[in-house]
């Protein structure tokens, strides 16, 4: 028999909400009460995300973020600054115990092993996806999934995005670029290098539809059993926490 | 203030803004897009990288060594390439 993991839709949520339970899932996690798990989550409102390493302050503009009601929070894994649209993403975080088969102690290689499900996942959809080193899912050479993993406390936390839509306008509306004269010319370049679901299937493929397919990408890549789950009331708690004490913190998002 | 940027080839992008004093490195921080795990080391490194010789050879030596002792990975860039980085920035302060 498959072995079973938890299978977690949280829907919407703010930012600082969405990254909290992610490490409380971790925590949980390595204190064995609960088993390994794929999440699904959203947006809302729509969000910019940027790397343990990055600077708030050089990355974005917090400023039109503001004006926009467009939240920012350093995520706890390294990677670059991300924007979350609240209809155009799908986000997933995979929350594994370190001994796991499928965690190898290289990084890289366990980016790609774990990235095979989402690729496999958009394959189903007839979308030739690709696993491109370091982090990224391609297909036919432009970006459609950036990834980014961690661990600690003997668990691997991988999250990352799938575009179900894009519109890189956007994007560059509440990131910094270095200078106005160049943001158009930024935009044309990202519109090259960044493709979605929907744009590359040339039809509108539905958020349950996509996670329907990246479910089952999952399931047959991993060999495992997905199983739709609940939060724990230990991480329930632990989110609520980490999102007051640390994410929504400017300690914490303008530490660096 | 110095401020640099080095894009890693097929790698990640590495920026640096350091204070220096003669040819010393007085105050660094590191940001980027790269990877380290552990990330705390970041802050060790920064505060190891204080009052070293800005020299880029035994920049990389204090860096690859730190990284080795804390059985740290660096994803996406060499210690190198942080090297490079603090260097041209160290170029640009004063």
């Amino acid at each position: 028999m498959a072995e079973k993991w938890r299978l977690l839709d949280t829907g919407l949520n703010d930012a600082f909400y969405n990254m909290a339970l992610d490490e409380a899932i971790a925590t949980a996690r390595s204190k064995n009460l609960v088993p390994n798990t794929l999440r699904f989550f959203r947006w809302e409102p729509s969000a910019v995300s940027i790397g343990y390493f990055q600077s708030m302050d050089d990355e974005v503009d917090t400023v039109a973020c503001d004006k926009k009601g467009i939240d920012y929070v350093r995520r706890r894994t390294g990677g670059g600054a991300v924007y979350h649209d609240r209809d155009g993403e799908l986000t997933y975080s995979l929350i594994i115990n370190e001994d796991h088969r499928l965690i190898s102690r290289d990084f890289q290689k366990t980016y790609e092993t774990l990235c095979s499900g989402l690729v496999l996942g958009l394959r189903l959809l007839g979308i030739l996806a690709e696993f491109k080193p370091i982090n990224d899912i391609v297909v036919e050479g432009k970006k459609i999934s950036g990834n980014a993993q961690t661990r600690g406390m003997n668990v691997v936390h991988q999250h990352g995005t799938v575009l179900r839509e894009v519109d890189p306008s956007l994007m560059f509306k509440v990131l910094k670029v270095p200078s106005e004269k160049i943001r158009d010319k930024m935009i044309k370049s990202a519109e090259e290098r960044v493709t979605s679901v929907n744009r590359f299937l040339k039809r509108e493929v539905g958020f349950e539809e996509l996670k329907e397919a990246l479910i089952n990408g999952f399931r047959e890549s991993f060999e495992i059993e997905p199983v739709p789950g609940e939060n724990h009331e230990f991480e329930e708690q632990l989110a609520v926490k980490l999102k007051t004490e640390k994410y929504a913190t400017r300690e914490w998002d303008f530490k660096r | 203030m110095g401020k640099a940027e080095y894009k890693v080839e097929g790698g990640k992008l590495i920026k640096v803004q350091l204070k220096k004093t003669e040819n010393t490195i007085e105050k660094i921080k590191i940001t980027g897009d790269f990877f380290l795990h552990p990330e705390e080391i970041i802050e060790e490194m920064e505060e190891s990288l204080a009052g070293r010789l800005l020299n880029e050879s035994s920049l990389t030596e204090l860096i690859r060594a730190l990284i080795e002792k804390r059985e740290a990975t660096l994803l996406g860039a060499f210690p190198e390439d942080f090297a490079k980085c603090i260097m041209m920035a160290g170029e640009r302060d004063g």
